[in-house]
């Protein structure tokens, strides 16, 4: 299910442009997703009146919220889910990161590799939830072990790719000034791939929320996702919508911040403003 | 000027791909020498002068510099690149980049400051030091990067068309800085370009080279000595008889080499 796409990003729109309209511009996004939250309300609350336990209205889902955040069971919930998949992200990152320079760096390892990871890389990292539960049982392990799994290839296979177009003019002058492999790999290697590193870490992040969510979801009783299948399964779409919305826009914070901090590194990293 | 050969090529050729790019070659440079490299592209004069630095092996002859054969980069002799817009450390700023060759010789921390300063001061930076290169222009990153290599304190420069990038004015404002400056320091510079006023202007000696080299017809086609005396003046010195003529005779070379 987590498919690695690695989105180009269009350009920023024109500052201008984004200018002229001031606060208008900035609303009108929210324009969309407020009407279909309307309709979806009105509809949602005639549904209820007929008897249905399927949907309930936003208004219900954010009051079944407000009571979870008052009872501290949000809180608790969304920080395991968050401070899982950090951790997990981090296990991936380094060993993806710290590999993808090394197989960046020599064309031989990199061939020497080349099968093993296309034959591990494909595989759908939620398949490994029973291994995983084998061999950790229930709990923070199991997902951490999965989410390190599946944020570690895309960190893999972009470090490298990153590694590999490092300006070979770059790599001349380390080498006409003498500078040793240690030297090359911290002063020209390293910060050279930072601003693209960032563009991976931007990608694990949300692999990580998503790996995250789903192992709750599916085996480990813990977490945002498993809260939500709690709350389905007890037959209150209200809670349980309550959460889809929440977790969705833990999501959208986290990934709008990440795409703060690309843009800030690459501009601190030499990037053209 | 001592006779011995600070720098000598002896029978070098290079091929590249399967194709001869450089025959036979043979010449000097002494200690102190400022030696130009022209000829019209694709002749080769670039890969000879990566040879020279060991950043590309000669196919057959040996190189040697002070008695020894150029196997590797090595610190005592710096490279400019023509593409100081990918030569230069974005991230660093003018005086991150020098200092990046005190990092690389392992000069510690507190004895760089000084010593970049003093480049910075050589090539007219001192005021630029905090600035990134994608701040400066073109005539000033050029400038950071011949600091850079100035910093290494070569015994021997190989500049690859330095100034080709840049327009008229700040190339002849440059001319005259490395003028001073080798002048100064006593560095032997082996200097790339195809313009063939800059090579008799800035040279105590001219190397043109031909492309296509076959039997007969060997990649280095003229030496000439540009007995013109230093300092050199843009005006006067262009104005001179020996200039031109020397101009002549060049230019008649590069014209046939065109056929």
């Amino acid at each position: 299910m987590t498919e690695h796409v690695v989105v180009v990003r269009a350009a920023a729109p024109p500052e201008a442009r984004r200018r002229t309209h001031g606060w208008l511009a900035l609303l009108r996004p929210w324009a969309f997703p407020f009407v279909l939250l309307g309709l979806y309300e009105a509809y949602a609350r005639r549904a209820a009146a007929l008897g249905s336990e399927a949907l309930a209205p936003p208004s219900a889902a954010l009051k079944a919220l407000a009571t979870a955040a008052a009872d501290g069971s949000l809180w608790q919930a969304t920080g395991f889910t968050l401070g899982t998949a950090a951790i997990g992200l981090l296990l991936g990152a380094v060993l993806g990161v710290s590999l993808g320079i090394a197989l960046g760096l020599s064309r031989r390892a990199a061939r020497l590799s080349l099968l093993s990871i296309e034959v591990l890389r494909p595989v759908p990292s939620v398949a490994l939830i029973p291994l995983a539960m084998l061999m950790f049982g229930f709990g923070v392990r199991m997902e951490l072990a999965i989410v390190a799994f599946a944020t570690f290839w895309p960190m893999l296979i972009l470090v490298q790719s990153a590694v590999q177009q490092v300006e070979p003019r770059l790599l001349e002058v380390s080498r006409v000034l003498g500078l040793s492999a240690r030297q090359r790999a911290w002063k020209i290697v390293l910060p050279a791939v930072v601003p693209r590193l960032f563009v991976a870490l931007r990608l694990g992040v949300a692999v990580a929320l998503v790996v995250a969510v789903t192992v709750e979801i599916a085996a480990n009783p813990n977490g945002m996702g498993y809260a939500m299948m709690i709350a389905q399964q007890s037959f209150d779409p209200a809670l349980m919508l309550g959460w889809l919305g929440w977790i969705g826009g833990v999501g959208f914070v986290i990934n709008a911040a990440m795409l703060r901090l690309q843009r800030a590194v690459a501009r601190r990293m030499g990037a053209a403003p | 000027m001592d006779g011995t050969g600070f720098l000598r090529f002896d029978d070098v050729s290079i091929c590249l791909g399967g194709r001869e790019i450089l025959s036979p070659t043979s010449f000097e440079v002494a200690r102190g020498e400022f030696v130009c490299i022209v000829g019209p592209s694709g002749c080769g004069k670039t890969t000879l002068l990566r040879a020279a630095s060991g950043l590309v092996k000669a196919s057959a002859g040996a190189i040697l510099r002070s008695g020894k054969p150029v196997a590797e980069p090595s610190r005592e002799v710096a490279f400019v690149f023509q593409d100081y817009g990918r030569a230069l450390l974005p991230w660093r700023s003018v005086a991150g980049n020098v200092s990046l060759a005190l990092e690389a010789a392992g000069i510690v921390t507190a004895d760089r400051p000084p010593r970049i300063d003093d480049v910075l001061g050589k090539v007219g930076l001192a005021k630029h030091a905090h600035k990134f290169p994608a701040q400066l222009s073109g005539g000033m990153q050029q400038r950071a990067q011949i600091a850079r290599c100035l910093a290494q304190k070569p015994e021997l420069m190989m500049m690859d068309e330095p100034f080709g990038a840049l327009d008229a004015l700040t190339r002849q404002g440059l001319q005259d800085e490395l003028s001073r400056l080798v002048r100064d320091d006593g560095l032997t510079v082996l200097f790339v370009t195809h313009d063939l006023e800059e090579a008799i202007y800035l040279g105590d000696r001219v190397i043109a080279l031909q492309a296509n080299p076959g039997p007969g017809r060997p990649s280095l086609a003229r030496m000439i000595d540009v007995r013109i005396e230093r300092p050199r003046d843009q005006l006067t010195t262009k104005e001179h008889p020996e200039f031109l003529r020397l101009r002549r005779e060049l230019f008649a070379f590069i014209e046939q080499g065109h056929d």
